[in-house]
């Protein structure tokens, strides 16, 4: 018997390798070479939210982005005390590309409907990370890019009558 | 206290000889006389005892002269040891009285000397630049007295003996005397540059110190190791040729003693031949004249210490001299109270090479009001608070508080009046009660009475913890304090009675966020080995970190059978480990969530390329320790890498029975086991509260069970006593086991508590959450309001919106001052800071 196959007797799927998986699954990371993905997967935590915890809360920095595993969760805007319901995020989506690159607080809260698990990665534990890995900002930035832009395109495709107002405040595209 | 006497720095190095003990010096000087006199003695013996006794036959004679010998020889011995003894005396005195008068000074220098001063410079000079002087100070007075004695003791017997060839033999020393300081300038040239080129080196091996991370991040390595080296071989060189030059002082000086017997040889023998001198005084003389070379050498020594050390002393002294740019404490009055009015005008600050940092800056702050000051970055803000609170000394202009130019104050009459909180706020190794308290402390004066008093009580302290915001990081040091069985057995007894509340009236509530200490149960947020034995060790070798040597804990594995498949999963950690990390610094954001250090992963490294080619029974035992170590400490709830493979949990817990039976036969005392009734000391006093560890991180369980802690405390009436023991937490040098959040709050509540009239905060809040920076804001909207006159350098413009007054700068100017509002309308500088160029 060699050393590998006694190895592989303590095979169970870490969370580790489970995480890896998700990762190379969105498009943020999936074109990132292995040796750095295996370093987000293993910084990235899991954490447990009960129906009704926020998962971010608007004006605030929580400086981390979700990856949804299991549930669901409702995004909502608040003004002048009236809470807006946005739309409703669903198991795997990943929000949060943007906090992981700058300060920014929330405009937006994010709200559990059901008991979830996400994953999430700290924006202090991805920047020093891809300190690590200087050639990779190039890609992250087109992926950001190519994130705006579709929904920019989606916007300005399905854009309808009763929306005339806020149409002449798009071009997001064109920062 | 001494008389008046000039800074240390203007002092000479003769000064320290001259006040350094002059008792001691004076007793010195009486102890060397007699020591010169004793060395004549057994000369003169020497020749009575063979002139008079030998030659008369005298036995009593002999014993007498003999005796005389004896005593002046012990005499000589007692007084050498005596003279020594009060040389490393004064010596020793006068190095601990520069180095302490040198450091006080050094603190009192000006920030804008320390901008330029590199830390590790400062260190050189008081650790290996002044030790020599202090030995100089030692030797100044005796040795030169007891050598130029003897010296002359002995000449004057060689005179007396033979004028004539005491005459040619003492002309050798005039010609030493010419040359010897020719060569020891050179000497001291290059003595000089070796003190620089020393600081230099120490001045970078802080600098790397201290930029440890920008190396580590840039694997700057090779960067650094040549600046080092080349220093390094510089100074290599010029040690070389300073030692060179000084043994050639030596050298030289051993050839010019030793011409003077080849020329009493060609003198005296040929007046021996002659038949003018009898070779029995011939030989007599020369024995006698052998005598001179000891003194001469140690004169010439001495001298060679004198020039060593006076260089070194005027460098070190040279380099610190500068003048405090305030006076410390007023001499003449009690320092002033201020009501905190500041009147400024046309205040400037003029760099060095001419920058205008500040340019013509007037306003004025009533008492109790509040400014903001914002402006783009490099406009100016900071220099403008660090003038006002008398940090840098402004070069024009005026700045008033309460009418009193700022410039002219002491600094007592600032640190009683003014709490100023800088960006980056230096936290001192110690406990957090010791920072806390740091500027109460020093208002104090260090006075031995009437210092109590203006002490901050438990209730201040308390209260500023709350209102900063740093109370639940304190609350939090206070519950994962471990306690130790010998401290506190009351405290103990209460945390059980804790327990019990909890459980009572949080249990159910809590019970999703706690994993319990169940005996029957896997412990998934405890180690392995907390896992098999379920306790806490009584002895030393029982303790998880040595359980991998101790060999009843090793037979035990082998006997559950669990040796093998931890020692697997120990191999597998570090594969994993060493795998996903090789190539990440050792900064402890990466090693959170891993069972290996920084420092071991190197070693796991070699380990794991070893357990490759060998089989795992063939490994070494070192390794195998190694490995079974990593496995012990592994917890699978954080280390997520590896899954704890369901056989080995069953087989861990079946272990935990098979331990408890085996060691409560052999060893009943060795280990307390879990136990309801019981306080676990391997324990934080939280775990012993919950009989058990949290399971989840995220924020919102963090904040619901911190909201029950506290309610339960406040019941039970322990949570003063938590946050005193929290408070005695140790924050590590310079605050590292502090977050960038808790530093500030921790130098704001230290700001705080000395209820200061004024406030100047130098963007104090830039490393703060959103929450928190919100809290601090309100304290200072409303607590502090009318109280202390605030001025606060801001960074986020989302605070300033109830600021009295907000002043922005740019380029070193006031472009606009006025409320958030007015700005805001006026679409001016602060409408573009805010809204960007339109």
């Amino acid at each position: 018997m060699n050393s590998n196959t006694e190895k592989n007797e303590a095979g169970a799927t870490s969370e580790y390798q489970e995480n890896l998986n998700i990762l190379r699954q969105i498009d943020f990371f999936s074109g990132l070479p292995l040796e750095a993905t295996k370093v987000f997967a293993y910084l990235c935590i899991r954490e447990k939210f009960k129906s009704g915890d926020f998962l971010f809360q608007q004006d605030e920095e929580d400086e981390q982005a979700y990856y949804i595993i299991s549930g669901s969760a409702r995004l909502l805007h608040v003004d002048d005390g009236q809470e807006f319901i946005i739309r409703d995020c669903e198991e795997g989506e990943f929000l949060g590309r943007l906090a992981l690159m700058s300060t920014m607080s929330r405009l937006f809260s994010l709200r559990a409907r059901t008991d979830m698990i996400c994953l999430t990665i700290t924006r202090e534990k991805f920047t020093k990370a891809l300190e690590q890995f200087p050639d990779l900002m190039p890609k992250l930035i087109r992926v950001i890019v190519e994130n705006i832009y579709s929904w920019e395109k989606r916007f300005v495709a399905h854009r309808t009558v009763d929306c005339s107002d806020c149409f002449k405040e798009i071009g997001v595209s064109l920062v | 206290m001494k008389t008046e006497q000039p800074p240390v720095v203007k002092r000479t190095l003769w000064s320290w000889v001259l006040t350094t003990n002059p008792k001691l010096q004076f007793l010195l000087i009486f102890i060397i006389l007699f020591t010169v006199f004793s060395r004549v003695v057994p000369l003169e013996m020497q020749k009575r005892i063979v002139n008079e006794a030998i030659f008369l036959r005298k036995i009593d004679l002999l014993l007498i002269y003999c005796g005389v010998y004896l005593v002046a020889v012990i005499a000589q011995g007692a007084l050498k040891f005596l003279i020594n003894y009060i040389q490393t005396l004064i010596a020793q005195r006068a190095l601990a009285g520069m180095r302490k008068d040198l450091y006080h000074h050094i603190l009192t220098l000006p920030l804008s000397f320390f901008r330029k001063t590199q830390p590790g410079l400062v260190v050189s000079a008081l650790t290996t630049e002044l030790p020599l002087a202090g030995n100089f100070v030692g030797m100044a007075i005796s040795v030169p007295v007891t050598n130029i004695l003897t010296l002359l003791a002995f000449a004057a017997y060689l005179l007396w003996l033979n004028p004539l060839l005491a005459l040619v033999s003492l002309s050798i020393y005039p010609v030493v005397v010419v040359l010897l300081p020719i060569l020891q300038k050179r000497a001291n040239q290059q003595n000089k540059r070796r003190v620089d080129t020393s600081r230099l080196m120490a001045g970078k091996i802080a600098e790397a110190v201290t930029g440890i991370h920008e190396i580590h991040g840039n694997g700057a390595y090779w960067i650094e190791n040549n600046k080092f080296d080349f220093l390094v071989d510089k100074l290599m060189r010029i040690r070389i040729l300073w030692t060179l030059y000084s043994q050639t002082i030596k050298v030289l000086n051993n050839f010019f003693t030793n011409l003077s017997p080849f020329l009493i040889f060609l003198l005296g023998g040929y007046l021996a031949m002659k038949g003018q001198l009898e070779l029995g005084s011939l030989v007599a003389f020369l024995s006698a004249q052998e005598k001179l070379y000891t003194p001469w050498k140690e004169l010439v020594a001495m001298y060679q210490v004198q020039q060593d050390a006076s260089v070194q002393y005027a460098r070190t002294m040279e380099y610190f001299d500068h003048e405090p740019d305030h006076l410390i404490e007023p001499s003449d009055r009690e320092p002033y109270v201020f009501r905190g009015d500041f009147d400024v005008q046309n205040l400037s600050f003029l760099t060095e090479s001419g920058i205008h940092l500040l340019d013509e800056i007037s306003f004025s702050l009533g008492q109790g009001q509040n400014l903001a000051l914002v402006g783009f970055s490099g406009s100016g803000k900071s220099t403008l608070a660090q003038c006002i609170g008398q940090l840098y000394r402004y070069t024009g202009g005026h700045v008033l508080l309460d009418g009193k130019e700022v410039e002219e104050l002491s600094k007592k009459d600032i640190t009683r009046n003014v709490g100023f909180v800088s960006q980056n706020p230096f936290i001192f190794s110690g406990t957090i009660q010791e920072n806390l308290l740091y500027g109460c402390l020093a208002n104090t004066g260090g006075g031995q009475n009437g210092g109590s008093d203006r002490m901050p009580t438990l209730d201040d302290i308390i209260a500023v913890l709350q209102q900063t915001g740093i109370f639940v990081d304190v609350l939090r040091f206070g519950l994962n304090t471990v306690l130790t069985i010998d401290q506190d057995q009351e405290l103990a007894a209460r945390v059980l009675r804790t327990r019990e509340s909890f459980q009572a009236s949080f249990g159910e509530k809590l019970a999703e966020y706690v994993e319990f200490f169940d005996e029957n149960r896997y412990l998934y947020f405890s180690s392995v080995a907390e896992n098999l034995t379920f306790g806490a060790a009584n002895r030393d070798e029982f303790n998880p970190i040595n359980l991998p040597q101790n060999t009843y804990f090793l037979r035990f594995l082998e006997e559950a059978q669990l040796t093998r498949p931890l020692l697997l999963l120990g191999t597998r950690l570090a594969e994993q480990m060493v795998d996903i990390l090789v190539n990440m610094p050792p900064d402890k954001l990466f090693f959170e969530q891993s069972p290996i250090a920084p420092e071991e992963l190197d070693d796991f490294r070699k380990i794991v390329e070893r357990s490759k080619k060998a089989k795992l029974g063939q490994l070494e035992d070192a390794d195998r320790t190694k490995l079974l170590e990593l496995a012990l400490r592994f917890t699978s709830g954080i280390h997520k890498t590896v899954a704890l493979p369901e056989v080995l949990e069953a087989l861990i817990l079946e272990g935990r029975h098979l331990f408890r039976e085996k060691i409560s036969a052999d060893d009943p005392d060795a280990f307390t086991f879990f136990q309801m009734t019981q306080y676990i000391y391997s324990q934080t006093i939280l775990n012993n509260i919950f009989f058990g560890k949290i399971n989840i991180f995220n924020p919102f369980a963090q904040e619901k069970i911190n909201q029950s802690i506290v309610h339960l405390l406040i019941e039970e009436d322990f949570l003063e006593t938590i946050i005193e023991i929290g408070m005695q937490f140790e924050v590590g040098s310079k605050g590292d086991r502090l977050s960038g959040g808790q530093r500030q709050k921790l130098s704001i509540a230290r700001a705080l508590l000395k209820k200061p009239p004024v406030l100047i905060l130098d963007e104090a809040t830039s490393a703060l959450d959103n929450k928190s920076q919100t809290r601090i804001q309100n304290l200072l909207e409303n607590r502090w309001k009318g109280k202390s006159t605030l001025i606060s350098v801001v960074h986020r413009l989302d605070i300033i919106k109830n600021f009295d007054k907000v002043a922005v700068m740019k380029a070193g100017k006031i472009c606009e001052t006025g409320t958030y509002a007015e700005l805001i309308a006026k679409k001016g500088l602060l409408y573009e800071l805010e809204y960007g160029k339109k």
